[in-house]
């Protein structure tokens, strides 16, 4: 449909209903298997997860994913990218089907999204400069100032309200206590900041543990502290409101992690396998 | 001592010697150790590093103040292109120190100039075009109609036009983008984020484009109305036929300026993950953790851009100018 012809159907609905509703159980799958599409958010500004390459094509392990998904869903895939924290708002009105986008099951988010299938789990890791010398494990970052990505669960973290709603979630404790937080659109916008030098703008940073190592590889100056604070498991969210889509996507990638085919996109993508 | 004062300033040497200090005091905070290095011919010998900083300043502030000594020399026009290529030499002098990988610039620039097609749409510097023209024919027809309502003895309209300009006036434009694209949905209305970033960009500046429309539209001189009043002609052809054209020639220079603003403020929509411009620089910035290079990028094909519009602008001004000015 046209973007105008999208614009009038809009407003006729708006005039008749005056709130937009809910999905309805099956909608959306109704939507993805009539079209023959299934439309996935991604945040490109995320390698290894999902970045554009030197074709201005995706690439990334959250794309793989999607891609595999699709194609055993018998259906063709779309990408959309929306910033993250209109993705992680929920209400997504039918704009877009699925996240496969890395996203932690958190309690607040399950209020506005569902999360049918986790499909691997990333370490979240403290970054310092590599000139620092006072921080030499994650306790001593204590009271420094530490830069996070806005709305993430390393935000919530730091704040010491992280809930991990999910089965499976190994437990973890706050070893950091009164840090002056500063966020950041992207967790790599901080890591910016932090390869100027040690204390110029950030004492360190807390990120996914592949997201600092693939910095690390193209030439920033930083360095791990100690073992990963947390290990978050990542799920696929969609809108709330469809259990048959939820269900089918949970199938899909049960099978995918029993064949093996999560396994071996984890080894392409980060050189090991996250996904057990 | 008033005497002595104004007899320094206004003695032709004085305002190099204010410049010269100026310089020296502006170039003292900076480490010119690279500079300087090459001056000490065997390191360890000669002068100390701190009389060497003090040398590397002086040198640098008389080689500026005989630079511009020698530039005040020319006339006019070559004063002015001598001090554009200078400026911009220095800036690309700026830009080289980051060492950047212009490999990497030139293998995406052409996503970053929209060359070629995604999804059978726009992207990159093409789309922040299209975007901004549709804004621009959209603001002006809304500017017009807020600046007549605001300018109506109908009380209906011209609340109206003073209750829209309010709002879009005094919130920032960010928000009103967000608004249009999470807003809409809870009444229905799902809308794209290109068409949303049209409509949010046009209701903004057609708030700000309808107060210079007024100021244009009143500032006709009123015998011009009554003149055509006299003729017998009626109210709306008047305005379209009398007012309209002489107020234009008042309302292209401001209206221009807008445009230019709006150019850049598109920028504000990739967070709608519009693939305009900003959008490109940002996502193929992170693609590889080469952000300056794509930033730097942009920025002067945006800045291409705006001259582009300013040429433009002085055109159509010169055209509305006929008979008034020369």
């Amino acid at each position: 449909m046209a973007p105008v012809e999208k614009l009038l159907s809009g407003m006729t609905l708006g005039a008749l209903l005056i709130a937009a509703p809910s999905a309805d159980a099956g909608e959306v799958l109704d939507r993805v298997l009539s079209k023959g599409v299934m439309v996935m958010s991604t945040d490109p500004e995320y390698p290894p997860q999902s970045s554009l390459d030197e074709n201005n094509e995706f690439v990334g392990f959250d794309i793989d994913v999607g891609k595999e998904i699709a194609e055993r869903l018998g259906v063709k895939i779309e990408f959309v990218t929306p910033s993250w924290d209109v993705i992680t708002a929920g209400n997504w009105a039918g704009r877009w089907d699925i996240s496969v986008g890395s996203m932690t099951p958190t309690a607040a988010r399950r209020e506005v999204l569902d999360f049918p299938a986790i499909y691997y789990y990333t370490p979240a890791a403290l970054a310092v400069h590599g000139d620092n010398q006072d921080i030499a494990a994650p306790a001593d970052a204590s009271s420094k100032t530490i830069g996070v990505g806005v709305a993430t669960t390393y935000e919530n973290y730091l704040k010491q309200d992280l809930v991990i709603d999910a089965e499976g979630a190994p437990p973890f404790e706050y070893q950091i206590a009164d840090a002056d937080i500063r966020t950041y659109d992207t967790d790599l916008l901080a890591l910016d900041d932090l390869r100027l030098g040690d204390g110029v703008r950030l004492d360190a940073v807390i990120s996914a543990l592949p997201t600092i190592l693939d910095a690390i590889d193209s030439g920033y100056p930083l360095k791990v502290v100690g073992d990963p604070l947390f290990l978050e498991p990542l799920s696929v969210a969609i809108d709330k409101g469809d259990p048959e889509f939820g269900a089918k996507i949970s199938g899909i990638v049960t099978a995918m992690r029993d064949d093996g085919t999560l396994s071996e996109l984890s080894t392409k993508w980060y050189g090991a396998d996250l996904t057990q | 001592m008033q005497r002595l004062w104004s007899d320094l300033i206004e003695h032709p040497w004085a305002v190099w010697a204010i410049g010269f200090g100026a310089c020296v005091l502006a170039l003292a905070p900076f480490d010119l150790s690279g500079l300087v290095g090459w001056l000490s011919t065997t390191p360890g010998q000669g002068p100390s590093p701190r009389a060497l900083h003090w040398l590397g300043v002086l040198a640098l502030s008389s080689l500026l103040v005989a630079n511009g000594w020698l530039i005040s020399r020319l006339p006019f026009q070559l004063q002015v292109l001598m001090a554009w290529i200078e400026l911009l030499a220095l800036f690309l002098l700026f830009f080289y120190s980051f060492d950047l990988s212009y490999e990497y610039i030139l293998g995406r620039l052409r996503f970053l100039l929209g060359i070629g097609l995604r999804n059978g749409f726009l992207m990159g510097a093409a789309l922040t075009l299209f975007i901004c023209f549709a804004a621009i024919v959209a603001s002006t027809v809304v500017a017009l109609a807020a600046a007549l309502g605001r300018l109506s003895d109908n009380g209906i309209a011209f609340g109206l036009s003073t209750f829209y300009t309010s709002f879009f006036r005094g919130t920032p434009l960010l928000l009103q983008i967000l608004l249009v694209y999470l807003g809409l949905p809870q009444i229905g209305i799902v809308l794209t984020p290109i068409p949303a970033a049209v409509i949010a960009l046009s209701l903004c500046y057609g708030a700000y484009s309808a107060e210079i429309f007024r100021a244009g539209i009143l500032a006709v001189p009123a015998g011009q109305r009554e003149a055509a009043r006299a003729l017998g002609l009626r109210e709306s052809l008047i305005m379209a036929l009398i007012v309209l054209p002489q107020a234009m020639r008042l309302i292209i220079p401001p209206l221009g300026n807008q445009f230019i603003a709006m150019l850049k403020d598109s920028s504000l929509v990739s967070v709608l993950g519009a693939w305009e411009l900003m959008y490109m620089a940002r996502t193929h910035g992170r693609a590889e953790f080469k952000y300056m290079e794509m930033l730097i990028a942009a920025a002067l094909i945006y800045w291409a851009m705006s001259v582009t519009f300013e040429y433009v602008q002085a055109r159509i001004e010169r055209r509305f100018g006929k008979g008034v000015t020369s």
